[in-house]
Order: structure tokens, then C-alpha cells, then sequence
């Protein structure tokens, strides 16, 4: 091959690489979010159908140990925490990284998307604005 | 009884009215700034429009603000249409607003007034919008009553993406919310996560089978891909005059005053201006400075202009781009000589650019694009005639026989304007020279003619 089309080839690559990274990114974020939902369903019942002096069967890779029903909600509030702090991080790197992605194919960098949201109350004030 | 009202289906042959720059699609330059000779609608003016390719790309980068471009040049010199090309080129993303400048001259506002309006269209504030929602196709929702019909209920809610699907509880308020917006199993729905607001979206295509008999506002959507909790970012871009406007009505978030006289308070003004700067601040806005075209500047006077002096100095000020054609000449409402009729003061802030006027080759091309615009087949030796006529007498007037020779063309069944159509337009009316060569062999004919009168005052 010559240098030409060694040149478009690196090129492609490197845009596979950055649109590969995209798509992994989105696709943890949707596994982090399924594990929140469980988590989440998981306290719930905790919480509802369980009273509080109880112990519950907690499955820790593959054996299942018998838990305090306190200490269990405690645990995975814990993780919820993590998981949201997780996500979050994810979706601020991935605007990064759809930056980065438009920017190697020639595409213009999406504007105004690292501004802070406006908080709600000044939402609300511009809102008739925004949906004319 | 209220009967609905039917629109009236008229038929009348559409006339389509063609602007006389809808031909302009931007600046005709190629990457590296360097005009091409014929494109994108735009022909000649090489060194002018070169000149308003790097303007633009400040523009566009943010690099300018508060400065000011004059386009000066004689009348069919391709002001107006460079001012089009910028705005052409400038994409949807920049405001730009245009105006005449004999606009601003009104009962209902003062011309101040209507000059800072236009200034403020010129401005926009980009803002984002943040919204955590839970997006998801209702699988099934499961109410229980209490059996003495009082207390609380409670429920389960269970939603699903194309990935993922999870049961939520559902509290006494989420049930009414659910009940009154009559979701069921099947609709694709939205929870606004901070206000706990449910949207419905539609019905999910899969269900589509389910009923035979259905509204026909019944929406159907795809069932939704990805994570159930989502974070939903949107950019607005609105113009400091919106805001204005809103904020001036009484129920505005900062509203104090009420009134509709038009006139927009300057203690409104100076609100926005400090709120809109707060948020730069808080990196929650970003300003996009515009262009604000000011055409025949010549027809503002001396307060107008000593406004625009100050309205430029502002930190909120967009790029102001003005046309005019006029030489020396009497400042309006003052006795003042001064180039093109702007102040001196003036004058030196901005920065010129001159048109020179087109050569018989370039006005070929122009005729030959107009005609391609007014859908108007010409043939080589009318082509050749037009281009004649354009060099004798202006452009805009061979331009205006473009259509009017198709016209003639079309009543005698041709395809193609000849010759013979566009002489008859010749002879049918007059340009501007021919017009005042009539009046002085026959001055003596008309109405209230004063043989000595001076030229036209405009001024």
C-alpha cells in the first residue's frame, strides 16, 4: 500500500476507535443503570415487605449469606450512591468523547453543551420562550 | 350553534414573487478565504467580497463585537447583496437581523427605541436546559383500592426500554397523576424526575394491534432504547429582545413594570443586561454576538447616529454592517457635508468596504443567473442585447426586462426570449435615462413644472 491509503486507513481506524469508545461508553452507562434499577427494587422491598428485625439472604458472587435487614439496606444504599456518581461521570466523559468523535470525522463540534443547566426557577421564567 | 369553519379553497394561478437577491446563497469563497469568480449566486467583487470573508469568519468565531463594517459603494454595485451573502453564510446559529434604515422613522416608538430593538434582536443567549427523566414503555400498572374506599392506595408501575425493565411503587400522588393523565399499559411515557410530571409520548408500535377503534390523535412511537434514567440536555438560543418582551408583560419572572406601549423600559433593559451577565458569569449562558444590517444609512440622522456611537461602546453589542450609496453629501438634518452622509466620528470607527461597479462580462453572468432564477430561457443574441442595455443604462433595469421579456415571450408562445421581445420592452419602458431625457423635451406639458428647480433634496 502506498502512503496515501495508508494515511485514509489510519485515518479510518482511528474514527472507528473513537466511535467504538462512544457506543461502550453508552452501553455501561445502560448496564450501570440497569444494576441502580435493581438496587432500587431491591430496597423497596426491603423495605415494604420485610420487617425491620429480619434477616434476608443477600447473594454475594455465588453463595448467599444470611444478613441483617439494616445492614443490608445500608449496603446498598452505599452502592446506589457509587453507581450514581458513576453514571454521571460516564455522561460528562461521553460528551467528551462525541466531541472528540465529530471533530476527527469533520463534523462541527456541538455548541452550548458545556454551559451549566439553568436551575429551574429561571427555567420556568424563560420556558414560555422556549416553547413558542 | 358553532360550525366549524372550513377554509375556503380558491383557485388562483400562484405567482411567485422572486426577491431581487433570492439568488445570493453566500459569499462564493472557497476555504482558504480566496473568492471564486462565480458562485453560490455571487459574481465579481472579488477584493470586496474577499474583504467580507474575513469579517464573516471573525463573526462566526466570536472574535468581533461591537464593531462596525460600512459597505460603500455606487447604486447596482452588489451592496445589498454582500450583506445577503453574509447573512447567507452565517448558518442558522448566528442572529441576524436586517433592516432599512428609513425603518426606524415611526409614531409609535421613538427612533431610538427602535434602534436598540434591532440591536437586541442582533444578540443571542445560547442557554441548556437540564431535565433527569425516567423514559420507558408502561408493561403494566397495578392500582389497589382500599376496600373502604378511603385511605391510602397504593400501587406498582412497571416500565420497560428495549434493554431494560423495572417495577417501580408508586405513592398516593403518582397514582392520581398516572390516573388523570389515563395511562395504561402500552403508552410510552416520561417522569420528570425533579417535579415528578408524567408526559405521555404515544402508544408503543407493538401494541398497535391491540384496539381496531382509536382517536386519530393516538400517536404511535417506538418503544425506547437504552437506560430508563435518562439525562435530557437541550440548547436554546433566544435573542435579548425576546427576553426583553417577555420580561416587559407583567407576569414575567423579573417583571416589575406592565404596559404595552411598545416601548420597552430601559430599567428592563439594564435587568436583563445584569441577569444575562450573571449567568455568563455562572457559565450558564453563552453570548453569540450577531449581525445587524442597517440599509440606506444615509436616511438616519445626526441623534441616530450619535446613538450608535454609544450603542457600539456597550459589552452587549453585535457586529453592525451598514450600505449605503451615497458620496459627499449633507448629513440628514444638519447642514453638514461628509463622506457618504455619516459623521466623522462615526466614520472612524468602521472599517470600509468599497464596491466598484461590474464589467460587461460580469453583468453577463449576473443576467445570466437572474434569468436562471425567474425560470426565463434567453437565447445567445437577446442575452448579448440585455447585457448592452445593462452596461448602458444599470443593471437593475435589465434585470427588470428579464421578466418582463419573458412575459412578452410567453404571450407570443415562444420558448426562448428573442431579440424582438426584448426590444419591445425596451421601447414598452423607459430607464432612467430615457425617462429624463422625455421630461425635458416636454417639460413644458407637465404639472406644476418649475423650470429652475434644483435637484431632488433626500436629505
Amino acid at each position: 500500500m502506498d502512503a496515501e491509503s495508508l494515511r485514509v486507513l489510519e485515518h479510518l481506524t482511528e474514527v472507528e476507535e473513537a466511535a467504538e469508545d462512544v457506543l461502550t461508553t453508552k452501553q455501561q452507562i445502560v448496564d450501570l443503570d440497569l444494576k441502580r434499577n435493581r438496587n432500587r427494587e431491591a430496597l423497596n422491598a426491603l423495605k415494604t415487605e420485610m420487617s425491620n428485625t429480619e434477616n434476608v439472604k443477600v447473594c454475594f458472587g455465588n453463595i448467599f449469606i444470611r444478613f441483617p435487614n439494616v445492614k443490608t439496606r445500608e449496603m446498598i444504599q452505599r452502592d446506589q450512591e457509587q453507581l450514581d456518581k458513576e453514571i454521571n461521570d460516564l455522561r460528562t466523559g461521553l460528551r467528551a468523547k462525541v466531541n472528540h468523535l465529530n471533530e476527527i470525522q469533520g463534523k462541527p463540534e456541538l455548541r452550548g453543551y458545556n454551559l451549566s443547566p439553568l436551575s429551574s426557577d429561571e427555567l420556568k421564567s424563560v420556558n414560555r420562550l422556549l416553547k413558542r | 350553534m358553532a360550525t366549524t369553519k372550513v377554509p375556503e379553497v380558491r383557485d388562483i394561478a400562484r405567482i411567485e414573487r422572486i426577491g431581487a437577491h433570492s439568488h445570493i446563497r453566500g459569499l462564493g469563497l472557497d476555504d482558504a478565504l480566496e473568492p471564486r469568480q462565480v458562485s453560490q449566486g455571487m459574481v465579481g467583487q472579488l477584493a470586496s467580497r474577499r474583504a467580507a470573508g474575513v469579517i464573516l469568519e471573525m463573526i462566526k468565531d466570536g472574535h468581533i463585537a461591537g464593531r462596525a463594517v460600512l459597505i460603500a459603494g455606487q447604486p447596482g454595485t452588489g451592496k445589498t447583496a454582500i450583506a445577503m451573502g453574509i447573512a447567507q453564510s452565517l448558518g442558522p446559529d448566528t442572529p441576524f437581523t436586517a433592516l432599512a434604515g428609513s425603518e426606524i422613522f415611526s409614531l409609535e416608538m421613538s427612533k431610538t427605541e427602535a434602534l436598540s430593538q434591532a440591536f437586541r434582536k442582533a444578540i443571542g443567549v445560547r442557554i441548556k436546559e437540564e431535565t433527569e427523566i425516567i423514559e420507558g414503555e408502561v408493561v403494566e400498572i397495578q392500582i389497589d383500592r382500599p376496600a373502604t374506599g378511603t385511605g391510602a392506595k397504593v400501587g406498582k408501575l412497571t416500565l420497560k426500554t428495549t434493554e431494560m425493565e423495572t417495577i417501580y411503587d408508586l405513592g398516593n400522588k403518582m397514582i392520581d397523576c398516572l390516573s388523570k393523565e389515563k395511562v395504561q399499559a402500552g403508552d410510552v411515557i416520561t417522569i420528570d424526575k425533579a417535579t415528578g410530571k408524567i408526559s405521555k409520548l404515544g402508544r408503543s408500535f407493538t401494541r398497535a394491534r391491540d384496539y381496531d377503534a382509536m382517536g386519530a390523535q393516538t400517536q404511535f412511537v417506538q418503544c425506547p432504547e437504552g437506560e430508563l434514567q435518562k439525562r435530557k440536555e437541550v440548547v436554546h438560543t433566544v435573542s435579548l429582545h425576546e427576553i426583553d418582551v417577555i420580561n416587559s408583560r407583567t407576569q414575567g419572572f423579573l417583571a416589575l413594570f406592565s404596559g404595552d406601549t411598545g416601548e420597552i423600559k430601559s430599567e428592563v433593559r439594564e435587568q436583563i443586561n445584569a441577569k444575562v451577565c450573571e449567568w455568563r458569569e455562572e457559565g450558564k449562558a453563552e453570548i453569540i454576538p450577531g449581525v445587524l444590517f442597517i440599509d440606506e444609512v444615509h436616511m438616519l440622522d445626526m441623534e441616530c447616529f450619535s446613538f450608535l456611537n454609544r450603542a457600539l461602546e456597550s459589552d452587549l453589542s453585535p457586529v453592525l454592517i451598514m450600505a449605503t450609496n451615497r458620496g459627499i453629501t449633507r448629513i440628514r438634518g444638519t447642514n453638514y457635508q461628509s463622506p457618504h452622509g455619516i459623521p466623522i466620528d462615526l466614520l472612524d470607527r468602521l472599517l470600509i468596504i468599497a464596491t466598484s461597479p461590474y464589467t460587461e462580462k460580469e453583468t453577463r453572468q449576473i443576467l445570466k443567473i437572474r434569468c436562471e432564477e425567474e425560470d426565463v430561457e434567453l437565447s445567445e443574441e437577446a442575452h448579448t442585447v440585455l447585457t448592452r442595455i445593462g452596461m448602458e443604462t444599470s443593471l437593475r433595469y435589465a434585470i427588470q426586462l428579464i421578466s418582463t421579456a419573458g412575459l412578452v415571450c410567453r404571450k407570443r408562445k415562444g420558448t426562448e426570449v428573442q431579440v424582438e421581445d426584448v426590444k419591445r420592452v425596451y421601447s414598452l419602458f423607459l430607464d432612467e435615462a430615457r425617462s429624463s431625457q422625455y421630461m425635458k423635451e416636454y417639460q413644458d406639458s407637465f404639472l406644476f413644472n418649475e423650470t429652475q428647480t434644483a435637484q431632488m433634496d433626500t436629505s
